[in-house]
């Protein structure tokens, strides 16, 4: 990288990987993938698919409303270099969709595309290990041949947002569990208060203390947990709590 | 990261994923993906990766704690959810009781904590570390079960000898851990399938997951129930004086609980035992016994 990109590329890379940051957004990251991909490369524009995890595609960003177009043309006739790139997890380029070979093997995408005015598609997965999770779309206006150095820094700032979005969704779906964890830690410990306030306002054994939390539950239609809450915040009458039939 | 080092952690990865998964063991299946595998067969795959600590890691005992914040942790909402002995549990007992030790600042730093010697820094943990020191233990390590800034537990190794870790036991801790906060990810996604509960609340995701956790704790929180109703206090400061009349004469916090909640012990005022005649309610008296305890269970 000799062309004085450098700083700029350092910057996208702490953009697009810096999850942890307070207001992370997936969408916002991805359009500044888009966006930094016509800064940086020598593209017109880009855009980005991703998959939804059960075989359907969504256009997530673009760098222009046409790119959006044609991406979202793409999807729906589920054809074009970069669907075939997201299934088949490896790079897919046309360097000139109006020669016979791109309008053979993609007919409806490479005429859209050219009405977009768009001459050239490079298709690059966005991918870990086995995992596809989307494809980063550059198109030309003119008939492009990437080079190397264009395709390799694609590359890298597609690995990049990839392990962004996954690490993302995996800080995500771990502050589920742990919510769901603090609710079931929280919910037996309340229970298990509530014996003991009920074994402490008499002579039952804890045992004996939940039958009779179980069977007012039931009686009055209560979660088990909320009962218990009120009977160690006191706003229920352990006296009130009969024994069961 | 080099790509030499990440081709080392691969392989280590994979080689301590082997022990774990084991051969025909039943919770083999259970990596296979988030919500596959009931409860029971991950909670025997967490107590694996506590074996494989042991033997690969070269301790003497190893724990998983789950907590779901700091604060709920130190206010006793936490449970051991798997441990190699009886002293695995003695540390955890002892962490409940004092509120401090490695395995809450594990969890509240998001790092690694490694105490090789503790009886050579007694001012690190002062009620805890006196305590650990003379259950026996020499050494204790926690490493944080976290996935970015979210933290579920730790996973907690001690020894009885002094030394720090090695270079590789750390990296294999550090791979044990990470595979027990995958299994943990699975076990709690898989709670709809575990749960236990008879009284209508299984739709509640959080509900149907305690019907999987040991609740290790669970007499410690009948007791400070009691205590609570007994002594007119919330459930908040009836734990701090169970915990504190444990601490204070240096009794396993589930034997102080057991005499709560057999009403041998009475603790009304400021965790201070009653040693008159019975409140009001005309309850049995029952003055502290402060013979050892009569029963002689665990040691």
């Amino acid at each position: 990288m000799s062309n004085g990109r450098e700083p700029q590329v350092i910057d996208t890379f702490l953009g697009l990987t810096d999850t942890l940051v307070h207001d992370f957004d997936a969408l916002d990251m991805l359009t500044m993938l888009s966006e930094r991909c016509v800064e940086l490369l020598d593209v017109d524009a880009a855009g980005v698919i991703l998959t939804d995890g059960q075989g359907g595609l969504s256009v997530a960003a673009a760098s222009t409303e046409r790119t959006r177009l044609l991406e979202v043309f793409a999807v729906a006739i589920d054809a074009g270099p970069c669907v075939d790139c997201v299934r088949s997890g490896r790079p897919v380029s046309s360097e000139d969709l109006t020669a016979p070979g791109a309008g053979d093997r993609w007919p409806r995408y490479a005429s859209q595309a050219t009405d977009a005015g768009f001459r050239s598609t490079h298709a690059l997965p966005m991918r870990l290990r086995d995992e596809v999770i989307g494809v980063l779309t550059l198109l030309h206006t003119d008939p492009h041949i990437l080079v190397d150095d264009d395709v390799r820094l694609g590359q890298a700032l597609a690995d990049a947002a990839t392990i962004g979005l996954l690490h993302e969704r995996a800080v995500r779906y771990a502050e589920t569990v742990q919510e769901q964890l603090q609710g079931a830690l929280n919910s037996r410990v309340i229970i298990e208060q509530a014996k003991g306030v009920v074994a402490g306002q008499s002579e039952l054994g804890p045992e004996e203390a939940f039958g009779r939390l179980r069977t007012h539950a039931r009686r009055h239609g209560l979660r088990l947990t909320d009962l218990a809450r009120a009977v160690v915040e006191r706003t229920v009458d352990v006296a009130s709590l009969r024994p069961g039939p | 990261m080099s790509a030499q080092d990440g081709a080392e952690d691969a392989l280590r990865r994979h080689r301590l994923l082997a022990l774990v998964d084991g051969e025909g063991s039943a919770g083999a299946a259970a990596g296979g993906g988030r919500g596959t595998a009931d409860a029971p067969a991950l909670l025997s795959r967490l107590g694996r990766v506590c074996t494989v600590a042991v033997s690969e890691v070269r301790v003497d005992g190893a724990g998983v704690t789950v907590m779901g914040s700091l604060e709920a942790g130190v206010g006793g909402a936490r449970d051991q959810i798997a441990a190699t002995g009886r002293l695995t549990q003695q540390l955890e007992d002892l962490q409940l009781t004092t509120g401090e030790g490695p395995c809450l600042d594990a969890y509240r730093g998001g790092l690694p904590v490694l105490a090789g010697d503790i009886a050579a820094e007694p001012a690190r943990w002062l009620g805890f570390g006196p305590e650990a020191v003379r259950a026996g233990v020499a050494a204790l390590f926690s490493l944080p079960l976290q996935v970015g800034a979210v933290r579920l537990g730790t996973l907690d190794l001690h020894r009885l000898t002094t030394g720090p870790l090695t270079r590789e036991q750390l990296a294999d801790a550090l791979a044990l851990a990470a595979l027990a906060t995958e299994a943990l990810l699975d076990l709690t996604d898989s709670g709809n399938g575990a749960a236990q509960e008879d009284d209508g609340d299984v739709q509640d995701a959080a509900a149907s997951l305690t019907g999987w956790l040991p609740d290790v704790h669970a007499d410690v929180h009948i007791a400070a129930g009691m205590v609570s109703a007994r002594a007119g206090v919330d459930v908040a400061t009836a734990l701090l004086r169970v915990r504190a009349h444990a601490f204070s004469h240096s009794e396993p916090i589930h034997d102080v609980a057991r005499r709560i909640i057999a009403r041998d012990l009475v603790l009304d005022r400021s965790g201070t035992p009653e040693p008159g005649p019975p409140p009001e309610d005309g309850h049995e008296p029952s003055p502290e016994t402060p013979a050892p305890d009569p029963e002689g269970e665990d040691p």
